[in-house]
């Protein structure tokens, strides 16, 4: 078979397959065509993350498994930047979803937009291609242009570092000309902001820094702030659009709340940066700074507690689309334990002394960048599948819903577990590598050979297969959820007497 | 300058810190719920809620070793958790008043 008909045959494939969805691409605009076509790379990216996260969770078992092919470093990279990229793409998609409800208009430049997107797939791709063909050899100037930047969690190249700037710059650009051609509004305002800085802090990682205290000083700024705090501000946009859509809040609610987060974020967020400064030689004010402003941290969750009853006290919500709500309740308890809890558990310097670094990091990584970021974007795909499949109803009742039960007890189950084994892990190197042994070489081998280490490792593989299970199912219900149903979602919860219906304006609040 | 927490303190450590959220949520949770349901025995619960933050504000106090002016984040976290719900509940209360029910104002 040559090289034609080979194109063939997967243009035919590709033919089928969307045919088998039956998914009609003419009930969405232009802008959220450019929408879905991220979200599709995210889910893609999504798999590639829990993909390599299970080769390297395999190497901590048997570390000679794909040993000189694969390696665990470069496994673990992907593993990482592929999660940093696949949210980075939802967040992006999110966006241009609810840019032209949002504006009332159509978006500008949309065709800068749609080029960047490929620039922006074709780089990652080329960057994951190269990571796993170049994987060993010695670093200098044209490797870190060339091939990996050398720094962990932003590994990726100078040219593509550039590149994603470019592309942040683009968005900006559509978000921002939109936005003023069409209607300003409080949402809009703050996500202006928030580019702005998504753009801006990236460029803290792009130089580079002879002395490594301050190589990991402005390091931090994009692992921290870019990550947790312009993030944070975007996922309280999404969010904030969401509840409007999904229950019916009103705007002039959630547009205060999204106010109060961005001066908590300010007030605590970011000073909250200090609990990364602890360890890598700068002044010994960050133990403060960062041990204070991190105990302040969790108050917007406790916000959010109180919020949350209060709305439940005060109205009847219903709604048409149940995945997505089930997703958001999910993010609601994952942002408050990973975040939350998990962090708070180890961040105070005096013990943070002795688990920074650990698997205690990686547990509460899991977790907070799961319940945090992950849920949300879910929750988003199931709100744009159910628009693209014409507003059907999506109800727990429906046929097959089983299938995005068991994915969202599948993959929240699959994450808690790997928190908890990865806890012991981490609990256990603390102890015997941090505190009994001192941080020797010695220590770290001891650590990584006693058994309740080792058991926690096999335990993690385990809740990550169910994870990647759950992931594997997730695909074939967001392919597959509203297919064959008639029933429009709108007429579903009238009839139901819904208090508030989903995506429709006609809603009765009752205080 | 800290006092690293002590071999014997990790596990104190670790709990009464996680406690300490879990509580001040827990607190948040019940005195938020005893606005919308009046009713005595949830209120009760929400103040048990906030001894036991208190607790282990303590327990994290003496086992993170705060001397000094570390010892105004323990009272920073149990001044600071007994009144964010209030504060909160206030809040939610002022932003949700219904000033219009037009269908612009709503959207």
């Amino acid at each position: 078979m040559n090289a034609k008909e080979l194109c063939g045959v997967a243009n035919a494939k590709l033919d089928a397959f969307v045919t088998w969805t039956a998914l009609d691409r003419s009930n969405l605009s232009d802008g959220r065509k450019l929408a879905v076509n991220y979200f599709i790379v995210a889910v893609i990216l999504f798999f590639a993350q829990l993909l390599f996260g299970m080769i390297a969770a395999t190497q901590f078992i048997f570390p000679n498994f794909l040993y000189g092919f694969l390696d665990f470093s470069v496994n673990r990279m992907v593993h990482i930047n592929a999660m940093v990229v696949w949210m980075l793409y939802g967040f992006i998609g999110c966006t241009y979803w609810l840019l032209e409800d949002e504006s009332q208009t159509e978006i500008v430049g949309l065709k800068f937009g749609k080029l960047a997107f490929w620039v922006l797939t074709i780089a990652v791709a080329i960057v994951v291609l190269v990571y796993l063909f170049i994987q060993i050899g010695a670093g200098n100037d044209t490797t870190l242009w060339l091939i990996n930047e050398g720094r962990e969690y932003i590994e990726a190249p100078r040219w593509a570092d550039i590149g994603i700037v470019a592309v942040v710059l683009t968005f900006f650009y559509n978000v921002v000309a939109t936005f003023s051609k069409g209607k300003w509004s409080g949402i809009a305002g703050v996500l202006t902001l928030d580019l702005v800085a998504l753009a801006g802090l990236y460029l803290a990682g792009m130089f580079y820094m002879t002395n490594i205290t301050h190589e990991q000083f402005w390091w931090w700024w994009v692992i921290h702030l870019w990550v947790e705090a312009t993030w944070e501000v975007l996922v309280g946009v999404i969010m904030a659009w969401s509840l409007m859509k999904l229950l019916g809040v009103r705007r002039k609610i959630v547009t205060t709340w999204l106010y109060i987060e961005v001066a908590l974020m300010f007030g605590s967020g970011i000073l909250g940066l200090g609990h990364h400064y602890f360890w890598i030689g700068t002044p010994e004010y960050w133990l403060t700074i960062g041990g204070f402003f991190s105990a302040l941290e969790p108050i917007p969750l406790v916000a959010m507690v109180v919020h949350a009853v209060y709305d439940s006290g005060s109205h009847a919500f219903k709604n048409g689309n149940h995945p997505a709500l089930a997703w958001v309740i999910a993010h609601a308890f994952g942002n408050f334990f990973g975040a939350g809890v998990w962090g708070f558990m180890h961040t105070l310097p005096q013990i943070n002394l002795y688990t920074h670094g650990t698997q205690w990091s990686a547990s509460h990584g899991h977790l907070a960048f799961f319940g945090a970021y992950a849920t949300i974007n879910i929750a988003f795909f199931y709100l744009a599948i159910q628009h693209w499949r014409g507003d059907v109803w999506m109800s727990g009742n429906a046929q097959n819903a089983w299938r995005w039960k068991w994915a969202l007890g599948l993959l929240n189950v699959g994450v808690v577990g790997m928190t908890i084994a990865l806890l012991i892990a981490g609990y256990e190197q603390s102890f015997i590598e941090r505190a009994v042994e001192g941080s020797t070489w010695s220590g770290y081998f001891t650590a990584q050979n006693h058994p309740s280490f080792q058991s926690a490792m096999v335990w993690r593989w385990f809740f990550g297969l169910m994870t990647f299970a759950g992931l594997i199912l997730l695909i074939w219900d967001l392919l597959t959820i509203g297919k064959g149903e008639t029933r429009k979602m709108a007429i579903v919860v009238a009839e139901r007497g819904a208090g508030c219906v989903s995506f429709l304006s006609e809603c009765d609040h009752t205080h | 300058m800290i006092q690293p927490v002590a071999m014997q303190d990790f596990f104190i450590t670790f709990f009464s810190s996680a406690l300490i959220i879990l509580a001040g949520a827990s607190y948040a949770l019940l005195f938020a719920w005893s606005k919308v349901n009046e009713n005595f025995r949830i209120k009760i619960a929400s103040y048990v809620s906030y001894i036991v933050l208190i607790i282990a504000v303590v327990l994290l106090t003496r086992a993170a070793n705060f001397t000094g002016y570390w010892l105004s984040l323990s009272v920073v976290m149990v001044v600071g958790y007994f009144f964010a719900p209030i504060g909160i509940w206030h809040l939610c209360v002022k932003t949700h008043v219904e000033t219009s029910t037009t269908l612009e104002e709503k959207l």
